[in-house]
């Protein structure tokens, strides 16, 4: 009967369950969905990364190239990130360019990891105005179940983390470069900015949202935080909300930071020993 | 326009004229100091069969760069303008059928995203189509002394520590949209938003002020 | 490459830097071939005939209607299958539904960086995997409807298109679409008179290469790649699909290794689909 029930009335279905604070997957409103980290799955990639959210699942990918900087800015390597949405992941999406959400997705994470500093392109420079590295960042979505923006950034991060890159020599003269894979070296990263998502359905705030609620609910908010200071507050628009619970969110967000810093951090070292 | 008494606090000036296309429903060219856009909105209209929905009009939000193609920013800025008409808007009165708005941006020195946000709201207006609220945006930034500067133009954004944009509803003054760069604390998240709920007042006085000498002058 | 702006575009030639390396694994391929043929063993010291151990593991993806993980040691497989559909821009009505299949290299799979649009060679990847499974599908019970299967390859390690044909088996078997066996496919590289069965991307890479018969004769050894995908009760092959330069007596008998190979998994992928259903079986009861 639920089910029927469910597909008849969605929004009375999903109502009945919140007046009750509880979500249908048997979630408190305020509760996440268990996280999980993995790193270096990939061998062909110089960095990797797969992040599960509940059921939402993102693996990053990160190949490093060599480049020419650009004429303006000689001494800094590139970072290119990318959001892909396959059709695979979820059936809201068809084969061919990317949606929108990939388009709006990838401006944003890409945004934020220039913003907030976590790595500094300098560092990515072999020779000024000669040669830098480019480090290309795919990150894939392979299961879409709400709070992608959380999965891309704790996925790219992590990956970020895990890059080595190999020394190079490299002779202006004769333009010869020499790669040396047995010396790898990691990069600095100087802060871990992380998210959190909110969706609001009514007056009711919701925490990491699925896909389903997602769907249902009039509004998201993501609130991005680094080292207690905060990075981003990003509501595109949806229902208006108050200051108070706006700064609830913000409050709960700085709390998680620190548990999926430790879960970064003990992924990497699980990998290293 | 000034809001504080405070030669950091003050916002540039906004002109605008209405009506300055003739086949759209409504249009606007909103400018903010050098900051230049033209909206105009269609609707409701026929929709195609693919995005049509049964209980309300669907919403399509374009938004165009001064040069080239649209790129992925200018998607996102798409999306917050689409998201925030799309809940001003009293869209159930017209099942069936489909709400164009096109942003034109003419010149940008700075603040676009509110810029385009209120030219959006002033072409909505224009155009007759119901909404539920008035929605109003303005943006401030933090420097490196951690002076906030309200409505800044592209230089001072550019060297900012932080950058906000709101965007606030007229009627409980609540916050619909909220995007920020750089990095920042708590308090002075706050102290931003307090300031731009400040600005947001005097451009929704504009309005009324704006409006009301269009009507008078059509009478 | 065109400027695509939909994404964020890198800078303009840049290039692997395993191209520069000092330990460069192309420049070394005729030593290996000859190492191969001297020692009678292959690159990864497994014998001629062995398969890697494999891991198989459906419905992944909780949004699809059918999906499958397929782990052969480095090579990572992920497919997901989706509901039928209405064929778009469809105007004549076809008796037989249609399958949509499409194969994808992650860009960070391959040592060198693949692009994000198809490119020829994942063309012909996803034309082959159609191919290989229409004939395990009834398609007559879905009529002017399509099925999606969609592959993407996150690491790719050799033998990733026979990982695809069977992994894409088993997400449509879960996904509940109509089919007449269970489907299973495995990969031959052959290099002379070597026949390496379930090849590495090394070894996939050495069979690619032609060499010469003796010094001076201008006469190839025979050399190449073939897959085949087999409907496992039937007893039937589904598709083959062979690049190189090989003798008949050669392909011959790689058909009946391959055979042989393809009949290893089926237990494998047996096995997934009971686990997976007596585990739904299960949760249902226990609802």
């Amino acid at each position: 009967m639920a089910k029927q029930f469910k597909s008849l009335h969605p929004i009375k279905f999903y109502r009945d369950y919140l007046n009750q604070n509880v979500r249908p997957d048997g979630r408190l409103l305020s509760k996440f969905r268990p996280v999980i980290v993995n790193t270096g799955s990939i061998a062909t990639a110089d960095g990797s990364a797969l992040v599960r959210i509940g059921k939402t699942t993102v693996i990053c990918g990160i190949k490093a190239e060599l480049a020419q900087p650009k004429a303006e800015k000689p001494k800094e390597g590139f970072l290119i990130c990318n959001v892909d949405l396959p059709p695979l992941c979820s059936s809201k999406f068809r084969p061919g360019p990317p949606s929108d959400l990939a388009q709006v997705t990838t401006r944003f994470v890409a945004d934020l990891i220039l913003n907030s500093g976590c790595i500094h392109l300098r560092d990515l420079c072999i020779l000024k105005e000669k040669l830098v590295w480019c480090l290309y960042a795919d990150l894939i979505c392979l299961d879409y179940d709400g709070c992608l923006i959380d999965a891309c950034l704790l996925a790219l991060l992590t990956a970020l983390k895990t890059v080595k890159l190999p020394s190079v020599d490299y002779d202006v003269a004769i333009d010869k470069k020499v790669v040396n894979e047995d010396e790898k070296k990691s990069i600095l990263i100087y802060n871990t900015p992380v998210s959190t998502t909110y969706a609001i359905f009514e007056d009711k705030i919701i925490t990491d949202p699925t896909a389903e609620e997602e769907d249902l609910s009039s509004g998201l908010i993501t609130i991005v935080v680094k080292e207690k200071e905060l990075c981003s507050v990003h509501k595109p628009g949806g229902s208006p909300i108050s200051e108070e619970k706006l700064y609830d969110c913000i409050q709960e967000t700085i709390k998680r930071a620190d548990l999926l810093n430790t879960l970064i951090n003990t992924a990497i070292s699980e990998q290293t020993h | 326009m000034n809001v504080i008494d405070d030669n950091n606090l003050l916002m540039r000036k906004v002109n605008c004229k209405l009506d300055i296309l003739s086949r759209p429903d409504g249009s606007v060219l909103l400018s903010q100091g050098d900051t230049v856009v033209i909206a105009g909105v269609y609707g409701p209209i026929e929709v195609k069969t693919q995005k049509m929905l049964i209980n309300k009009a669907s919403v399509e939000t374009f938004y165009r760069p001064k040069s080239g193609t649209p790129g992925i920013g200018d998607r996102l800025y798409e999306s917050i303008i689409q998201n925030i008409c799309e809940t001003s808007l009293v869209s159930a009165l017209y099942p069936r059928s489909s709400i164009v708005v096109i942003i034109q941006e003419m010149q940008n020195y700075g603040g676009i995203i509110s810029c385009a946000v209120n030219a959006c709201c002033f072409a909505l207006l224009n155009s007759g189509i119901d909404m539920k609220f008035l929605v109003a945006s303005a943006s401030c930034a933090l420097d490196d002394k951690g002076v906030f500067h309200l409505d800044p133009d592209k230089l001072l954004s550019d060297k900012a520590k932080a950058n906000f944009v709101f965007v606030f509803d007229n009627i409980a003054k609540r916050i619909i949209a909220s995007h920020t760069s750089g990095s920042f604390n708590l308090a002075q998240y706050e102290e931003a938003l307090e300031l731009c709920k400040k600005a947001c007042d005097a451009i929704f006085d504009f309005y009324k002020t704006k409006m009301k000498n269009e009507i008078a002058n059509k009478v | 490459m065109p400027n695509d702006n939909r994404r964020i575009n890198g800078p303009e030639n840049t290039l692997s830097y395993r191209l520069f390396s000092n330990s460069n694994p192309h420049s070394n391929v005729q030593k290996k071939i000859k190492d191969i043929f001297k020692n009678n063993t292959r690159p990864s010291e497994r014998n001629f005939s062995e398969q890697r151990k494999i891991f198989l593991k459906c419905g992944v993806v909780s949004q699809a209607k059918g999906s499958a993980y397929f782990e052969v040691d480095n090579t990572k497989v992920i497919v997901s299958v989706y509901d039928p559909r209405e064929i778009p821009k469809k105007t004549d009505y076809s008796l037989k539904g249609e399958l949509y299949c499409v194969f994808k290299f992650a860009p960070f799979s391959c040592p060198t960086r693949r692009g994000y649009q198809q490119d020829a060679e994942e063309k012909q990847n996803s034309a082959i995997l159609k191919r290989a499974l229409e004939s395990a599908v009834c398609r007559h019970k879905f009529p002017n409807f399509q099925v999606d299967v969609y592959v993407l390859v996150l690491e790719n390690d050799g033998s990733a298109l026979s990982a695809a044909i069977t992994a894409a088996g088993v997400a449509l078997a879960q996904a509940g679409i109509p089919m007449y066996d269970t489907i299973t496919a495995a990969t031959l590289g052959v290099q002379g008179s070597h026949k390496i069965v379930d090849p590495n991307l090394e070894e996939e890479t050495l069979c690619n290469v032609a060499v010469y018969k003796n010094e001076g004769e201008k006469k190839y050894e025979s050399h190449g790649i073939i897959i085949l995908s087999m409907l496992s009760t039937h007893e039937q092959v589904s598709e083959l699909y062979q690049t190189g330069n090989l003798s008949l007596d050669t392909i011959n008998a790689a058909i009946n290794i391959l055979s042989k190979a393809t009949k290893e998994i089926v237990p494998l992928v047996e096995k997934c689909l009971v686990n997976h259903v007596t585990k739904n079986l299960k949760t249902d009861v226990e609802d």
